[in-house]
């Protein structure tokens, strides 16, 4: 189990830092929501369960849409 | 976001989405979950029953007045609950309270099922508002 947590951390780690980077807007609200499924992994891994249901239910999946509705207004209803 | 497979697939998951979320609601005192984890999913399944038959069909369904007076009743329900709780938890007042219950079925552990409840309740409606005030404006 020690090296699933540490593979997960690695790309807990490499998702966070390329949300920071990456240009195409709608590719960063989808690597957000890799962010936070890993993250509701690792909560569970660590023994808290009711939180991993909440970030699963609340952090890929309510977040994401919102996201994603914003970034349809912003383009002006063309894409997405 | 109107295309084919996703008012298919949509029809179909949401009658499951809603089983598992009132499944997390109710057994909150014994299992994972609880009113704002159980809430959060019956407020997607609400998202999905909008894209999946349009904002006409949830503007007749869900009524804004209506959603309104259930969400406000059921905070009034919990303030009620949980303030008799407080009152009479410690004090050694010889009130009326709910059975304890036995451990491990669903009605026991007296004064959390109902609050829970009210808890989801109130989340999927403001989860349900979230989505409707970032889509069109308006519920």
């Amino acid at each position: 189990m020690e090296i699933f947590l540490i593979i997960m951390l690695i790309f807990l780690i490499i998702s966070s830092i390329a949300v920071a980077f990456i240009e195409n807007l709608f590719s960063v609200v989808i690597v957000f929501m890799v962010y936070s499924l890993i993250m509701a992994i690792l909560w569970e891994q660590l023994n808290a369960p009711d939180l991993a249901i909440t970030e699963a239910a609340v952090g890929a999946g309510v977040t994401t849409v919102l996201f994603i509705i914003t970034l349809r207004k912003m383009r002006g209803n063309k894409n997405v | 976001m109107s295309s084919v497979i996703l008012k298919t697939v949509g029809r179909i998951i949401v009658p499951f989405m809603q089983v598992f979320g009132i499944y997390v609601v109710l057994f909150g005192h014994i299992s994972p979950g609880g009113g704002f984890a159980g809430g959060t999913i019956l407020g997607a399944s609400f998202i999905m029953t909008k894209l999946a038959y349009g904002n006409d069909y949830c503007k007749k369904k869900f009524k804004f007045q209506k959603l309104l007076t259930i969400a406000t009743i059921s905070i009034l329900f919990y303030g009620i609950i949980k303030g008799y709780s407080f009152i009479t938890g410690g004090s050694h007042i010889d009130s009326p309270s709910l059975p304890l219950g036995h451990p491990g079925n669903i009605l026991s552990g007296a004064y959390i099922v109902p609050l829970n409840i009210a808890v989801g309740i109130i989340v999927t409606i403001t989860i349900y508002f979230f989505y409707s005030f970032f889509d069109e404006g308006e519920v």
